[in-house]
């Protein structure tokens, strides 16, 4: 005869307890592990973004012309106070800039979304159509600028030769890129032709993973066509579009290259962007100073919506 | 056997070495050194190779030295002295406008040598005349090399003057507001500008700045001697600046650049355009008739020419600094300026250079500048590079309507005392 005694259970805190610390020790090896492979990426993402960043914060605090040898003043919050209360282009930059994200937020994600939706049907010719949609997206932004510069000419652009076509002289006289209420619309136009077709190819990407068995199951329940979209296959797009809407958001905060191109920030500065500004200020007028200023503000700007975004869709996943 | 092989890798390895130093340090792979000067790419392709041949020339004079030339587009080569000098990156020689403004912002910076040494063994004093050396002793040492001596006014069609019954150059400013009405009456764009490169239209407003100020309110006013808020003639030039350009210049200037809108002049749609000396060779490069070209400097009334120096810096931390001055000196020399102001069509920095056998425009640039009683320079060279940013946000302001005359030098000057 024999007796078995079973050890006696521990109390369900102290079971918690101890995975918990399982875990930890084994996330604690593995990152251990780990270490040797990331060091090369960790230590090139040291130097290369964080350093810089760093850098450009601690700038913002001193008056410096930009030039190797030249003296760097501290300042404190001298180059805040100045950009927020005395710069004449700031706030005008700024708001540029919100708009800039709003605009691309709806316009070109809305249509890369339609573009994918109806490309991803069978369709003559939706191979030659997805590539001639997703072609602007690799083209030099500067190029593109160039391009819709000459498009956009008041002497020989687009607008003229409608008007010649449609005999409607009042086509030829809207100055696209002259007029300081239209100018930064006129670029904004080219930004979507730019960016719609990369954003088109991460909803394609996406919705090839939506299950055609859910949209089936969706369909024989008697869901229209609205209703599935709405309840399947945008669910299933969820990872996608979050990739979409940072990337677009990083893309519209940095815009600079087709600002460049085609109005230089120009008419009077109505079409400044930040970092244009804060590019104009440091290597135009050589207010380093200004120029990291509005730079971490640009920063700031871009952590507040995109870090509390990403969180929150994280969670989203983690519930779902 | 080994042992003997030992010697003759150690002096196999130290030929190796000596050929690999021997080739850093801006020596090029032919040994020889190089020479980097940073210039800007000439408006006119005839003038390009004209500079180039000038190199070619000095070359085969001097066949140790290399001389690498990067040429950009104005506002390009800005960018990119204000990117590389002080750096590594920094050329041997920089070409730059001379003002204080555009230039002195790299002297003061220290990005230019102190060439004393070099004006003694050259003898380069004697070689340029009382104004272009004061461009170069204005810091208090001797920075840069005098290259050009730019003067501006304005080119007109003669054709067209004559299609809209302007019968006689303008004399006044009156007179010239009175012919750019008539071209406008004809159908006829009376001048043209580029908007998007802030200076070209620039151009304009100073011109007319010297008309309604006067030489020395003029000069009170770059200086911050006088304030803008306050000289009633600020308001009348921006009152007059806004008219021109709601009324003469060409639709839609504001989106386009300097070479487009120089097309119009070209193709004969453009009666007028306020360009300088080196536009003489854009005129016949461009394909015009150069006998129905005519120039006259802008009537201001107060007889200064409107105008600019360019010169030459050699770079501080330059490895080269000797064969950079031996270039230079080949540059300025009678020789090089004659073949030079043969392209340019312009005035030779060096005083014993005269233009000889030009065409009928390029004499005209004679008169003019023998009649001119003082220079009044670019503001953008005048003004410092932040304020410049500002003045021409002001000017385009009030270019595109945004802005009342009457408010623009108080927005200008707020700017300033804010410095």
């Amino acid at each position: 005869m024999s007796t078995t005694i079973a050890p006696p259970a521990p109390p369900a805190g102290r079971k918690r307890s101890v995975a918990r610390k399982r875990v930890a020790k084994a996330s604690h090896v593995g990152f251990v592990a780990a270490l040797p492979f990331l060091a090369p990426a960790l230590a090139a993402y040291l130097v290369f973004v964080i350093g810089p960043m760093v850098e450009s914060v601690r700038l913002s605090f001193f008056e410096w012309s930009g030039f190797q040898g030249a003296p760097q003043e501290f300042v404190g919050l001298k180059n805040y106070v100045r950009i927020f209360t005395q710069d004449p282009v700031f706030w005008t930059a700024l708001g540029n800039t919100v708009i800039w994200v709003i605009l691309s937020l709806v316009i070109p994600v809305a249509l890369g979304l339609v573009l994918a939706l109806a490309l991803n049907r069978p369709l003559f010719g939706r191979n030659a159509f997805r590539s001639l949609f997703y072609i602007p997206g690799v083209l030099a932004p500067i190029a593109i600028a160039n391009m819709w510069r000459w498009m956009y000419n008041p002497n020989f652009g687009v607008g003229v030769t409608l008007a010649e076509m449609f005999n409607a002289p009042w086509l030829a006289e809207i100055q696209w890129l002259g007029d300081r209420n239209l100018a930064l619309y006129s670029i904004f136009a080219a930004f979507v032709w730019q960016i719609a077709g990369t954003n088109m190819v991460l909803f394609l990407a996406g919705l090839q993973s939506v299950a055609t068995e859910h949209v089936e199951a969706a369909k024989l329940d008697g869901a229209n066509a609205w209703q599935v979209f709405r309840n399947v296959t945008l669910p299933a797009l969820r990872p996608v579009t979050v990739v979409v809407v940072v990337l677009t958001i990083i893309n519209s905060i940095k815009v600079f290259d087709l600002i460049v191109g085609m109005t230089g920030g120009g008419p009077a500065q109505s079409t400044q962007v930040l970092a244009l500004w804060s590019f104009t200020q440091s290597f135009g007028n050589h207010e380093y100073g200004m120029g990291n200023a509005i730079a971490t503000v640009l920063l700031v700007i871009t952590l507040i919506i995109v870090v509390p975004y990403m969180v929150w869709t994280a969670r989203q996943e983690k519930h779902s | 056997m080994r042992a003997g092989l030992r010697p003759a890798a150690f002096v196999a390895g130290a030929v190796m070495i000596a050929g690999l130093t021997g080739c850093s340090g801006g020596g090029s792979d032919s040994g020889k050194t190089e020479v980097t000067w940073f210039k800007l790419t000439e408006t006119a392709s005839t003038a390009n190779d004209t500079i180039n041949g000038v190199i070619e020339n000095f070359e085969e004079a001097n066949p140790d030295i290399d001389i690498v030339v990067e040429e950009r587009s104005t506002d390009a080569h800005k960018d990119a002295l204000r990117t590389t000098l002080g750096t590594n990156g920094a050329p041997d020689i920089f070409f730059s406008w001379a003002g204080p403004g555009l230039g002195g912002e790299f002297i003061e910076a220290g990005a230019s040598l102190n060439l004393e040494e070099y004006y003694d063994e050259y003898g380069w004093a004697e070689r340029f005349s009382e104004t272009t050396m004061a461009t170069v002793t204005q810091y208090g040492g001797y920075d840069g090399v005098p290259y050009t001596q730019r003067g501006e006014a304005l080119f007109y069609n003669k054709d067209l003057f004559a299609q809209a019954g302007v019968d006689a150059v303008p004399t006044t400013y009156d007179e010239l507001v009175a012919a750019a009405e008539k071209l406008k009456a004809a159908g006829i764009t009376p001048i043209q500008f580029g908007g998007t490169v802030n200076w070209h239209v620039m151009r304009l407003l100073d011109s007319i700045l010297e008309a309604k100020c006067g030489a020395d309110g003029y000069q009170a006013l770059v200086t911050k001697e006088a304030s803008w808020a306050e000289e009633p003639c600020v308001t009348e030039t921006f009152t007059e600046f806004g008219k021109w350009t709601s009324d003469y210049l060409n639709p839609g200037f504001i989106s386009i650049n300097n070479d487009e809108s120089s097309a119009l002049f070209f193709s004969g749609e453009a009666a007028m355009a306020l360009e300088g000396d080196w536009f003489n060779q854009s005129v016949r490069d461009n394909g015009m008739d150069e006998s129905t070209v005519g120039i006259f400097p802008f009537p201001t009334g107060t007889n200064r020419l409107y105008g600019f120096n360019e010169n030459n810096y050699i770079t501080s931390n330059s490895d080269h600094a000797d064969e950079a001055a031996k270039f230079l000196d080949y540059l300025t020399s009678e020789e090089a300026q004659q073949e030079l102001i043969a392209a340019f069509g312009s005035q030779s920095v060096n005083i014993n250079v005269k233009p000889e056998g030009g065409s009928e425009l390029d004499a005209a640039w004679g008169p003019i500048f023998e009649n001119a009683e003082g220079v009044y320079m670019n503001n953008d060279q005048n003004l410092s590079l932040a304020e410049t940013t500002e003045y021409w946000r002001v000017q385009n302001l009030v270019a595109t309507g945004e802005l009342d005359p009457a408010n623009a030098g108080a927005e200008f000057q707020k700017f300033i005392d804010q410095q």
